[in-house]
């Protein structure tokens, strides 16, 4: 969300692990590393110091120590308020209030309106319904539906959820791949990275194998985009989907 | 033949018992019966259920998954069931203990860490096949124990606390290797929590001729295992070995708990709580016990997986997960009608070396000082290593003094805390720990955990502490018709442990975002130790340290025996509950502020009595000492090892700590 607004990062925690499952907006190359995202390391946070100290919310982080080394902005997402897409547009501009770029982040907020609204322009006549799932096993998908950003966007593109189950607080649900019987012969689109030994496990299986939407080709793989991310997640999810079509 | 006629005249005798064995088995049965039909029916139309079966027509969803899911789910469901049953039967057999199972032993651990290690490094190994592997990791362990029981001609009390230790070495190696690569974990993490979704007939056919031939050569050895019930000398004088009747009922038991991890992963409680209950319904002979455990693990896990299928959660709760938190509330309300035999084996024999330990105290914390100066200055930063100079060391002050002063206080506590119950319980596998209490807490805040989308730190103290009462609460009571006996105090800890370590693990299956946060909790981590936490932690240990050496006559005497304790005049209700709250309440604090990992209550004592410190005082102190000094190491280490990453405290404790204990234990042997 930084980095959409124009502002590079001195460090960042888990830099691999935004690399390999976000992606985009790429982090600059001097950015460092600060550890895990759960535990972010305050000694090296310390000897930096650094203008602001950006957060998500919600994940169990307490906030006071981070507060004596610098300014903390928090960004909620998730507490259940607001859908994620009207929650991610506010939490943009109040970023920008903090960083001083408001402009930019009306701009953000335009730019990834835009890019939905042309993905959705981009898609006319084909309103298929299709599934989001990340596949962390050879048993189990993790499914994406009510509540989560995907499924807003899904909403803003026009598209049908094929999936529509109940899902958690996060806007998930992870259940046996049989149940994606459920969806039929609608597409499939699946969250790369999916690691190499559970590609190697699903190959295997008959089950899948013999799913009516494997079966009728109508799974895709597409490049990472980060489910839990903010808007710069929301246009890349729209616009990986429109180039489905 | 003679043993033929003793089996016929057995089953006479223990005639009135057998409906209740018919009970236990057909009472599941018939839920999990009705639940399946119902199920099915849901599925597809019963007229069409043979024909799906032999031709079925998979362009017909509704056939696919009645072939592909459903019937090899069943299936599994009973052959891992009956597997588990007889793999604990055998254990318990053999090791003559009522807490043996496939984790105890080692190879459940062992098989977890082989395949973290092949999903994560190695996945090409995977494509022939998960069960080598997990077979091959269980062996390992389960040999490793072996070994390190070899010297003491297996003792049953030797094995289980070599089991332990390299279980608990293992599961830190790979929660380690798991938080390191969080993001690919994901199936692991289900796959520790015992799913029996299936996705084809893959896993049950390879299943199946395992399991037969298992069973098949367990039968066969029945007649030598009954031998051990005898004494091991009375065994030999019957021309029986007892060393390799062992070894061969451990082998056919590792190799079906192993096959069975490898399918689904492990299923908690089940190979603890099937034979437990078809002996407390009347199972006598080994053969009874052997033919029924495996039919009553097979319904019991059948029944247990239909039920998780019908509950109403958004994320399915594994049945590996399930069967823990069925069993360990029947555990409890079996616990005051169970036989239990202690084996009181001396793991506690005197060493040689003996000191009386005061003089020795003062370099201990000489030591101690030294160490801690060495953790709030030295450490490294974006430039490298270097010590910090006073201006720099009053800024890192606020970071790294509370988690140092809760490192050591927490240790302290626990080492304590160890100390007491091995000393009270006379059983040296006690650890705060295995009291639940630990366990206890972590549910409290595991609760609170998936209740809540969001949580602070006051209320994640209060939900822990609130945990941790209530398992205090549930144990007592518990042991209490008994006067406290030592051996049902440990058995209701354990299952306190396992409903906490079973809800832990569906929770990390769950895939919330916010497990860094819990992972780190549950694997030992000083990070969000707080000044208050500080100054709690550290006001508890020195009340703690100050108070227990007025229990040193007691704990001298406990360790001898009931009797002889009740000769020398104590009051053994009352004694053991002042020593129980003594070991609650510091081992809830611990808890509180460095997780549930408290493999130092269970080591520190073990290693200040194989320094020498024998009586209770010198001990008391001397593990207090370690086990403070072993997480504080732990703790500087892993803030620096691999900095600016993190490693947990109670994980590198375990990883590095386990191995040494082990060569103790095996210098010790000689």
């Amino acid at each position: 969300m930084v980095i959409s607004l124009g502002i590079e990062p001195i460090a960042v925690a888990d830099t691999k692990g935004y690399r390999d499952w976000a992606v985009a907006p790429e982090l600059p190359a001097g950015c460092l590393d600060l550890g895990s995202r759960g535990e972010p390391n305050l000694e090296l946070l310390l000897e930096l110091k650094p203008d602001l100290i950006t957060g998500a919310y919600g994940f169990g982080l307490d906030e006071a120590p981070f507060k004596r080394i610098a300014p903390l902005h928090m960004v909620p997402f998730y507490d259940g308020t607001q859908a994620p897409y009207r929650q991610a547009e506010a939490e943009t501009l109040k970023l920008g209030e903090r960083l001083g770029r408001e402009a930019e982040a009306r701009h953000l907020i335009a730019q990834t309106a835009a890019t939905i609204e042309d993905a959705r322009a981009r898609l006319t006549g084909q309103a298929a319904a299709l599934a989001v799932v990340s596949m962390f096993d050879d048993r189990h998908v993790r499914v994406y539906g009510g509540g989560s950003l995907l499924q807003d966007v899904l909403d803003r593109m026009g598209i049908v959820n094929a999936w529509t189950g109940p899902t958690d607080s996060w806007g998930f649900a992870t259940m046996g791949v049989e149940e994606l019987v459920a969806i039929g012969e609608a597409q499939v689109v699946s969250l790369e990275p999916i690691p190499l030994h559970v590609k190697i496990r699903i190959e295997q299986s008959s089950l899948w194998a013999n799913l009516p939407c494997v079966k009728a080709g109508k799974v895709t793989a597409i490049p990472p985009v980060w489910p839990f991310g903010g808007l710069a997640a929301a246009a890349r999810f729209a616009g990986f989907l429109a180039a489905l079509a | 033949m003679t043993a033929t006629r003793a089996t016929a005249g057995d089953n006479l005798r223990h005639d009135n018992g057998s409906w209740r064995l018919m009970l236990l088995v057909s009472v599941p049965a018939l839920v999990a019966a009705c639940l399946t039909i119902d199920g099915l029916l849901r599925l597809l139309p019963a007229d069409m259920w043979w024909r799906a079966l032999v031709a079925a027509d998979f362009t017909d969803p509704r056939q696919l998954l009645y072939r592909h899911a459903f019937l090899p789910r069943v299936a599994i469901s009973l052959l891992a069931g009956a597997a588990l049953g007889l793999a604990g039967t055998i254990l318990q057999q053999v090791l003559r203990n009522p807490l043996a199972e496939p984790t105890t032993v080692g190879t459940n651990a062992g098989a977890s860490v082989a395949l973290t290690i092949a999903t994560l490094y190695a996945p090409w190994m995977l494509e022939s096949g998960r069960e080598w592997i997990a077979i091959a990791g269980g062996a390992a362990t389960t040999l490793a124990v072996f070994g390190l029981a070899r010297g003491r001609s297996f003792s049953p009390i030797a094995i289980i606390i070599a089991g332990l230790v390299i279980s608990l070495t293992c599961s830190s190696a790979s929660a380690l290797l798991m938080a390191a690569n969080r993001e690919y974990s994901a199936e692991l993490f289900i796959w520790q929590s015992g799913s029996l979704v299936q996705n084809g007939n893959a896993t049950v056919l390879k299943l199946a001729p395992w399991l037969l031939l298992s069973a098949g050569a367990a039968f066969l050895l029945s007649r030598q295992l009954r031998l051990l019930d005898l004494s091991d000398e009375s065994a030999a004088s019957l021309g029986a070995s007892p060393i390799s009747t062992r070894l061969s009922g451990l082998g056919i038991a590792v190799a079906l708990s192993g096959i069975v991890v490898a399918a689904v992963g492990v299923i908690g409680f089940l190979a603890l709580a099937a034979p437990a209950l078809v002996k407390l319904a009347g199972a006598r002979t080994l053969r009874q016990r052997m033919i029924w455990a495996s039919l009553a693990g097979a319904v019991l896990l059948w029944f247990t997986d239909r039920l998780v299928q019908i509950l109403p959660f958004a994320s399915e709760i594994p049945a590996g997960t399930a069967t823990a938190f069925l069993g360990a509330p029947l555990l409890f309300l079996l616990l005051p009608r169970m036989r239990i035999t202690p084996d009181r084996d001396r793991a506690m024999s005197p060493v040689a070396r003996r000191r009386n330990g005061w003089a020795w105290l003062v370099p201990g914390l000489v030591v101690t000082a030294v160490a801690v100066w060495a953790a709030l200055a030295m450490g490294r930063g974006s430039g490298g290593w270097h010590w910090a100079a006073w201006g720099e060391l009053v800024e890192l002050l606020p970071l790294r003094a509370p988690r140092v002063a809760v490192a050591l206080s927490a240790g302290a506590m626990l080492a304590v805390a160890g100390t007491m119950m091995q000393r009270m319980t006379g059983n040296p596998m006690a650890a705060p720990e295995v009291l639940g209490i630990s366990g206890g807490a972590a549910l409290g805040v595991l609760l609170l955990f998936v209740s809540l989308s969001t949580f602070n730190r006051p209320a994640l103290l209060a939900a822990g502490l609130m945990g941790a009462v209530v398992s205090l609460l549930l144990i007592s009571p518990t042991g209490n018709r008994n006067a406290l006996a030592p051996d049902r105090l440990l058995l209701a800890g354990v299952a306190v442990a396992t409903m906490a370590s079973a809800f832990s693990a569906v929770v990390l299956a769950g895939g919330d975002p916010r497990l860094d946060t819990l992972i780190a909790w549950l694997s030992g981590s000083t990070y969000t130790a707080t000044v208050n936490d500080a100054f709690t932690a550290a006001l508890t240990a020195i009340l703690l340290l100050a108070i227990v050496p007025l229990t040193a006559r007691w704990l001298e005497i406990l360790p001898l025996g009931e009797a002889a304790s009740l000769c020398l005049g104590l009051g053994l209700t009352r004694v053991r509950l002042v020593l129980l709250a003594l070991i609650s309440v510091p081992t809830a604090v611990a808890t509180l502020v460095i997780g549930p990992l408290s493999f130092v209550g269970l080591m520190a004592p073990h290693m200040a009595r194989m320094l020498g410190f024998q009586r209770a005082r010198p001990q008391l102190f001397a593990s207090a000492i370690l086990g403070g000094l072993i997480l504080l190491c732990a703790d500087w280490a892993g803030r620096m090892l691999i900095f600016p990453w993190q490693i947990p405290a109670g994980l590198l404790a375990a990883l590095v700590g386990g191995p040494y204990f082990l060569v103790l234990l095996w210098k010790r042997r000689q």
